[in-house]
């Protein structure tokens, strides 16, 4: 009964966009035990289990398999469905007031989660797809970008419950045209910004690297100089742009670099190699499939679109059979959105990997769980269905990698955050809502009021490619 | 004709005046003798309980007394208080007031996308001379060095009984350091009460296209600096300790205005409304140790528990957000995120009292004064007590800018600040009386002249046309900013007024039940004032269109819309048979009494009327009627400045008495109605 | 030695472009990518600019120097518009002096080689196949003859004539090509950087004239990578201005787009004025974003006065060329190409393409159709099943382009677009779904009717929104859209349900030519998959 009423808060306040502090605390107390009944289990590593039970207990995934004790546990039915791992989206830009700061070329102090908006909707719409966490990049206006930030969608919650717990932070690389600025309009009285080249983007990241490790240095004469209790000692100028890319050299932090062609790949690969630090993840990587190899040898990552090509001249070599050529030459390959919209449709996008080249139900499956969690650092909590990991999972009316297919309810930490039916039973209350709300006083037009905001046309859905500048309007 | 007005008063006042020893009222300001005192008012100390009939006694700029059985000094120029409410000073804790304001940023053309509006330059920020960095991040930024006295902002500040300020420029990211100013002075120097106060800090990028041009980049330049100010703080004191063999760091204003912020002996205020916002901006302050305060605080409430445990205090907006546009069918519907926040937003102040939250109000570079007094009200009708309220504009304020040793209650020795009201201050037709800003009274810009925000106040005899010949109808109205109350009497049925609004050109916009030939139909007024006329168009349901024309009395109303009390109406209504007449009085003013006559004519609440003595006539305006009887104002302009007198009454059966005050000194009369034909 | 000279010239002025260039676009990232480039207009306008004796290098080798002719004519043709176009073509100069790098399909990265030149057609039988007719009910292991481009026999007991290439189809599905109804395929390669490649959006802002099947690129590898994946059919839309042009109906084989035509000029695209400011997906040319609706409004009834005149205009032109041709002895009125080629859709005798997405710009939209007789078909139609009533009492079917977008509202439900299709079925409206893409994503097509089939849509339905309803709402479902005797051979060969993701194309005939399974894509993978 408790449950139940908890169950109906919660999901209105999701509907409504926002959680009530009362059913945040409510629900803290008595995070209830959830047994998903007799669904096709896709565990993702350990095979495909038909009429199996999941048992979620203080949101971990508590048991799998056949005819669980239920115990107290709230039943789910979930016969005739599928359950699967919770999508991990290595690539999005969503919940972010601010995506590019386009002004500098190296930008490693920014820090996307300065900028974060819990409320976006597009969340809500992600979780509708069985979308449960997200690596929110800094854009692709630089050689070197900002930090990221991985979060699970709890929409409507607070900021600080959105973090994912021990993830490795990362850092965003850009190469090609977006950095060196080839597609976007400079604005009167705005200086071109270096660099305009491949060879201008390789110089930008071999400089800071080199300040950085001089920067390292300095710290380090420092502190010796500390320990031999030496007089009047100033410390280094603390250079916030630099210390991620310490981190970096250091393996503390992941670097995502986006890129296109194959001769860039190799650049940033042999720039790495240099400076003596690993490439956790290649984004896009469209012409990924050409370096195969030499991306399976530095034991790089690619985070890719399935099937997108030709919407400019570096990405006109871009195949769909991408995933499986690098997939079989040994890559951690994870298929991303990059857009609030294409995150809501990632099951279809895995499903192109088969169809393209091939690969198992299992290994595509793996495009947008396993691997991705791989290469976010939090393959021990996500992106499979195995005792002991987050209950971050999502229940579909039909094999996920189906077309036909749909989202009836996901789970984030065992909660229910997305749930289809309590969507549905909202709706009429939303709309009742609005109703009164627009007739309250201060929601009233007033006489000659100006004149409203032209209304968009469609909404923008892809922030990286767009060499989005600053912040959303 | 001023002349001829000019002589009327003189004797007039001459006579008021005449027990006292009379000075020429022509140079009354000049040598005025700075001691007042206000007596037989109610006085609201905030400090303590308040005093039903009180004396305040000002001198030399200081409350130097107050108490119910207090004989004022007898050099002291007496204010009788009766029927007056006297309050601390009210305190607006964030404004921009007397800090001259940049062109506006020009908007983003709509549509432009991501990249489309966000390359613009943002308004310039002031800029300190030499300084390490760019105009926007410049912390060492003085408002008082770019304060100037005056101006109409200042004074409609005034006119709302706003006394004290705490005031700083708004561009930027680091903004500058905030001054706390009284709003009277002849030079910046005079206003300031306490300067520098806080360092205010916002999040807008700069959008010069250079570093930061977004969010992103805005947390990390301050962080950055924050952190060069820690280095800058070490290399200094390292140096100063032993220069020799050690290179001189060099100098950095910018660096060094932040170290009193990173001890935590300046607060930062941090701009923020949003809950991410404010969430931010705590975040910053916590990695900083920064003595926060959060100015704005639209969603303040939703982070009520970490407000109150790190105590970090809220100035609260009261410029509530509202919908200004009009409706468009091809407009898409606003977010019901919008319309909640509009909705929510006069709540947070009993949200943040309950969470034990410090806070105070300000009021949010409010356009329109009268919406401040409108939403401080709004406050108050969603669980706000009005002594709250009231903290949250003198004591609370006083506290959080470190002056509540100075400022914010009516104690001996505090500044003189004081405002005084006709009528609570909480209540809709309340006004403000009087204003002393440092022990000095301020002369406050007549109502009546309000300017076009409130050229729809007053009592409107108005013709309709639907067709069957005129109907009469007295409309009553009261205008606040976009706000219009009112009712209808006469020729279609008494109601009052709906869905009512007024726009910037003085259109007006109501619907009304409307009763005539048997039926009620709903009835919607659509008008456009010019001066005291008033034309347009009636449309009611089932009919064919109609129109009207209407002509305002001289009486600017008070309003008897549904928010006052029905008991107000009652009283109005009922006391239309006694005061409405021609009476015959006597003046006394000291030893000598003149005759005289006093014509007071009643319309609903509203009252106006002629004061006719051997020295001339009078207007009566702004007259009110309460349980204490019927209230006039009325102000005569006197060798440029206004003098003001107020004239209380009370009428048993066909005797009437009262008083004429004025600063300067005071009449009683007496009188009796005179018969009228027929009766 | 042209492209160094270009690279130069940009080089010089590079600022301008970026300066003066005006914003848009953004809202469509992927599907008209050449929305977000300013620099397009550079190059659109070249011709406009000979008097630059470097421009006029630049317009000698590119089509594009008739670019400013229909400037000219809508000059002549009304004065408003010739005080808007003037305006622009001032932009316009001052942005021909920055020029791209032109490059052409051909041009980009390695040549590869051309795929399904002139191909022959044959005589074929599909046998034991199931077979997905669409208009009628499933046939099991059943058996298709193709003969001369058409379906000579289909059915259970069908014989194979004697010579038929014999195609045992066991254990796999045959369907009729799919019909992607809203795109712009061959007259796209590029969308960002290379402007030389993108040819969807003429200047000025009626360019009833502009016509798709005559820029269409016929090796442009979008084309074999989209119909590989079952998608054998595309109707190509110009984008621009107010009219935008006539669009074309395609097959996605051929050497010529001649070869590929199957309705030349199908349809007018008008770009319906709407509220949310300037035309449609082009309309770089309209004034620039108004301040606000008041003010979007007023422009949007400025710009539908400017096509109701030119329409109007093209039914006074219509009656009297046919007045003279009855009567000699009246005036003859010279040609106008440009009114002439309204005619026949300002007479109903062709289909007009209304883009309009918000309810009020649809409904608009058909009202004006009515008021000037139009017969109006929407493309694009998100806000459609709030009105599928609507829609069904006018009979006026809707091209969906949205069913994958974002709900354009942050209070619409989650499924808003996903479920648009299905409102309109329901209420009995006449639809079908579209990509909505320039090229290079159409193949995606079956998915987009896969998503609305997984939120109501029924799966047959869906099938047939991207089969026979587009070729019906074309007018070529004589042709085309099903598997019948008679109709071209437009056949899909697939081992499972031809709008699953996993689904592979087996067979593939286009016009009754088999059309071998390679692409671009396909090429680059055979190239690369075994690098080691």
């Amino acid at each position: 009964m408790m449950k139940r009423s908890f169950i109906h808060l919660l999901t209105c306040s999701l509907i409504a966009g926002f959680i009530l502090p009362e059913t945040l605390a409510q629900n803290r107390a008595s995070s209830p035990d959830i047994l998903i009944r007799n669904a096709t289990v896709l565990t993702v590593t350990r095979g495909t289990l038909p009429n199996a039970d999941v048992l979620i207990r203080n949101g971990k995934i508590a048991g799998v398999g056949k005819n669980l004790n239920a115990g107290n546990a709230r039943v789910i039915d979930a016969s005739g469905k599928y359950v699967m791992p919770g999508i991990v989206d290595c690539h999005s830009h969503s919940m972010l007031d601010a995506i590019n700061e386009g002004s500098l070329s190296v930008t490693s102090m920014t820090r996307t989660n300065d900028a974060l908006n819990p409320n976006d909707v597009d969340l809500y719409r992600a979780l509708a797809g069985g979308v449960t966490t997200l690596n929110l990049l800094h854009g692709s206006a630089n050689a070197i970008g900002g930090q990221n930030t991985v979060v699970k969608i709890k929409y409507g919650r607070p900021v600080e419950e959105f973090f994912f717990p021990g993830a490795l932070p990362g850092i965003k690389f850009a190469l090609g045209e977006n950095p060196k600025r080839s597609n976007s309009n400079i604005q009167a009285g705005q200086q071109r910004r270096y660099p305009a080249t491949r060879m201008g983007v390789e110089e930008v990241i071999r400089e800071a690297f080199t300040r950085a490790r001089d920067y390292k240095r300095a710290w380090d004469e420092y502190r010796a100089a500390v320990s031999r209790r030496d007089q009047n000692l100033v410390p280094p100028r603390r250079d916030l742009q630099l210390e991620p890319l310490v981190e970096v050299m250091e393996g503390k932090r992941y670097v995502h670099a986006h890129c296109y062609r194959a001769d860039e790949i190799l650049m940033l690969i042999s720039l790495a190699n240099e400076f003596g630090f690993k490439i956790r993840t290649f984004q896009h990587t469209l012409e990924g499939y050409k370096v195969a190899k030499e991306i399976a040898q530095h034991g790089a990552g690619a985070s890719i679109f399935a099937d997108n090509w030709a919407y400019k001249i570096e990405a006109y070599d871009a195949i769909p059979y991408n995933a499986a050529i690098m997939t079989r030459a040994g890559v951690n390959v994870s298929i991303n959105s990059d857009s609030d919209e294409r995150a809501r449709r990632l099951n279809i996008e895995a499903a192109k990997a088969m169809r393209y080249g091939d690969l198992s139900e299992e290994e595509a499956l793996k495009l947008v769980t396993w691997n991705p969690a791989w290469q976010l650092g939090i393959q021990n909590r996500a992106g499979s269905i195995e005792v002991g990991k987050d209950a971050d999972l999502a229940i579909w009316t039909g094999h996920p990698l189906s077309v036909y297919s749909r989202v009836e309810t996901t789970l984030v930490d065992g909660e229910v955050f997305f749930d289809r039916q309590q969507d549905l039973a909202r709706r009429a209350e939303m709309l009742k809502e609005r109703a009164q709300l627009e007739q309250a006083e201060p929601n009233r037009p007033p006489a000659a009021g100006a004149s409203p905001a032209t209304p968009r046309r469609r909404r923008p859905t892809n922030h990286d490619d767009d060499v989005w500048e600053g912040d959303q309007p | 004709m001023p002349a001829i007005r000019l002589r009327i008063l003189a004797a007039l006042l001459a006579t008021v005046c005449a027990f006292i020893p009379p000075p020429n009222f022509v140079n009354a300001q000049r040598n005025a003798v700075d001691t007042y005192a206000i007596t037989n008012a109610r006085v609201v100390t905030v400090s303590g309980a308040a005093i039903d009939r009180g004396t305040v006694v000002l001198r030399d700029g200081l409350i130097a007394a107050v108490g119910a059985n207090l004989t004022p000094p007898s050099d002291a120029r007496i204010i009788d208080g009766t029927g007056l409410t006297v309050y601390p000073g009210l305190i607006d804790s964030s404004t921009t007031l007397g800090i001259p304001q940049p062109s506006p940023t020009p908007t983003p053309t709509p549509g432009g996308g991501g990249g489309g509006g966000q390359f613009r330059p943002q308004t310039s920020a002031f800029s300190a001379p030499n300084s390490t960095q760019p105009p926007g991040l410049q912390p060492e930024v003085m408002a008082e060095d770019f304060i100037k006295p005056g101006g109409e902002q200042i004074e409609a500040a005034r006119n709302a009984g706003i006394t004290t300020v705490l005031t700083s420029p708004r561009q930027g990211i680091w903004m500058g350091q905030s001054a706390l100013i009284n709003l009277a002075g002849d030079t910046s120097q005079q206003m300031i009460v306490r300067s520098p106060v806080a360092l205010h800090v916002g999040f807008a990028p700069l959008r010069t296209g250079t570093f930061p041009n977004s969010l992103l980049g805005v947390f990390a330049s301050l962080r950055q600096m924050l952190l060069d100010a820690q280095r800058y703080r070490e290399a200094q004191q390292t140096y100063e300790r032993s220069p020799r063999g050690m290179r001189r760091p060099s100098q950095d204003r910018s660096l060094a205005a932040l170290l009193p912020v990173l001890d935590g002996t300046m607060p930062v205020v941090l701009y923020a409304d949003r809950e991410r916002e404010i969430t931010r901006a705590l975040d910053l302050a916590q990695e900083f140790k920064l003595k926060a305060i959060i100015a704005g605080g639209l969603e303040a409430d939703k982070l009520a528990n970490r407000l109150s445990t790190n105590k970090v205090p809220v100035l609260l907006s009261l410029n509530f957000p509202r919908r200004t546009t009009a409706a468009l069918p091809e407009a898409d519907p606003e977010p019901m995120r919008i319309l909640r926040e509009r909705v929510e937003a006069p709540k947070t102040a009993a949200k943040l009292i309950a969470a034990r939250v410090p806070f105070a109000f300000q009021t949010g570079a409010l356009t329109n004064m009268a919406d401040f007094s409108a939403n401080l009200l709004r406050a108050t009708e969603n669980g706000l007590s009005r002594d709250d309220a009231l903290r949250a504009l003198t004591i609370w304020p006083a506290q959080i800018l470190g002056v509540a040793d100075r400022l914010g209650t009516i104690e001996v020795g505090k500044i003189a600040n004081l405002t005084i009201t006709r009528g609570d201050l909480f209540e809709r037709n309340s006004r403000i009386a009087h204003v002393f800003i440092d022990g000095r009274p301020i002369d406050l810009r007549p109502e009546t002249t309000g300017g076009p925000a409130r050229a729809a106040t007053g009592t409107w005899t108005l013709n309709v046309n639907l067709g069957s010949g005129d109907i009469a109808v007295t409309l009553v109205l009261q205008q606040e900013g976009e706000r219009l109350r009112g009712s209808i009497q006469g020729g279609l049925g008494s109601a009052e007024i709906a869905n009512a609004s007024a726009g910037p050109s003085d259109e007006v916009r109501f619907t009304v039940p409307a009763t005539f030939e048997g039926q009620t139909a709903e009835a919607t007024f659509n008008g456009r004032i010019t001066g005291n006329e008033m034309q347009g168009t009636v449309n009611v349901v089932g009919r064919a269109p109609g129109s009207f024309t209407g002509i305002k009395a001289d009486a600017p109303a008070q309003p008897v819309a549904s928010p006052t009390p029905p008991g107000d109406f009652r009283t109005a209504s009922d006391a239309h048979a006694e005061l409405s007449g021609t009476w015959t009085i006597n003046l006394l003013a000291g030893l000598q009494t003149f005759p005289g006559t006093l014509n007071l004519d009643q319309n609903g609440s509203s009252l106006s009327g002629l004061l006719q003595s051997p020295f001339g006539t009078t207007k009566l305006n702004n007259g009110s009627i309460d349980a204490n009887g019927f209230h006039f104002i009325a102000r005569e302009p006197v060798a440029g400045r206004v003098v003001e007198m107020a004239i209380d009454g009370q009428v048993e059966g066909n005797e009437i008495r009262g008083t004429v005050r004025s600063e300067i000194g005071f009449a009683r009369f007496t009188g009796t109605r005179q018969k009228m034909k027929g009766m | 030695m042209r492209e160094l000279g270009n690279a130069a010239m940009l080089q010089r002025a590079h600022g301008s472009c970026g300066s003066a260039a005006p914003q848009f676009g953004k809202a469509w990232p992927f599907r008209h990518p050449e929305l977000k480039n300013p620099a397009r207009l550079c190059l659109a306008i070249g011709g406009a600019a000979s008097n630059s004796t470097a421009v006029r290098r630049k317009a000698i080798g590119f089509p594009h120097w008739r670019a400013a002719k229909p400037l000219l004519r809508s000059a002549t043709l009304l004065q408003k518009p010739a005080m808007l176009c003037s305006a622009s073509v001032l932009l316009l100069l001052c942005l021909a002096l920055s020029l791209s790098p032109t490059i052409s399909a051909q041009q980009i990265g390695e040549p590869t080689r051309q795929h399904g030149v002139s191909l022959p057609r044959g005589v074929y039988a599909i046998r034991n196949a199931h077979i997905v007719t669409v208009n009628g009910p499933d046939i099991d292991n059943g058996t298709i003859i193709i003969r001369d481009g058409k379906i000579d026999a289909v059915g259970a007991t069908v014989n194979a004539p004697a010579g038929a290439q014999t195609i045992d189809a066991s254990g796999l599905w045959v369907y009729p090509g799919m019909i992607d109804a809203g795109t712009s395929m061959g007259l796209v390669e590029v969308g960002q950087g290379a402007n030389g490649t993108v040819d969807t959006t003429e200047v000025g802002d009626l360019n009833p004239n502009a016509k798709a099947i005559v820029a269409i690129n016929p090796h442009s590898a979008h084309i074999a990578v989209t119909r590989v994946d079952g998608v054998t059919t595309a109707v190509s839309l110009p984008l621009g201005g107010l009219i935008s042009g006539q669009a074309a109906i395609i097959n996605l084989v051929g050497t010529s787009p001649q070869e590929m035509s199957v309705v030349s000029n199908a349809a007018l695209v008008i770009n319906y004025p709407r509220a949310g400011g300037g035309g449609g997906g082009g309309g770089f040319f309209t004034p620039e974003q108004p301040p606000n609706l008041t003010e979007a409004i007023a422009q949007a009834n400025r710009q539908l006065d400017q096509i109701r005149k030119m329409l109007r205009d093209a039914e006074a032109y219509g009656r009297a060329q046919d007045a003279y041709a009855r009567d000699k002895t009246l005036p003859r009125a010279d040609q106008n190409v440009l009114l002439e080629t309204l005619v026949p859709y300002v007479r109903g005798e062709r289909p007009v393409i209304f883009r309009a997405d918000r309810e009020t710009d649809i409904r608009s939209a058909i009202k004006f159709a009515e008021e000037l007789k139009l017969k109006p078909i929407i493309l694009g139609g998100d806000d459609a099943g709030k009105i599928a009533s609507f829609l069904k009492s006018k009979n006026v079917p809707v091209i969906l382009t949205g069913i994958l977008d974002l709900p354009s509202r942050e209070d619409d439900f989650y499924d808003a677009l996903y479920e648009n299709a299905s409102k309109l079925h329901q209420a009995g409206a006449r639809f079908c779904i579209s990509s909505g893409d320039s090229g290079a994503n159409v193949r995606n097509l079956p998915f987009y009717a896969g998503m609305a089939a997984a939120f109501g849509l029924p799966k047959a339905e869906a099938l047939k929104a991207v089969t026979l309803y587009p070729a019906e709402i074309m007018n070529v479902a004589d042709r085309l859209g099903s598997i019948e005797t008679g109709k071209m051979a437009n056949i899909v060969i697939t081992d499972g349900d031809l709008l699953e993701t996993r689904t592979h194309v087996r067979r593939l005939f286009i016009d009754g030519r088999e059309v071998p399974l390679t692409s671009r894509h396909t090429d680059l993978n055979d190239a690369f998959k075994n690098r080691r």
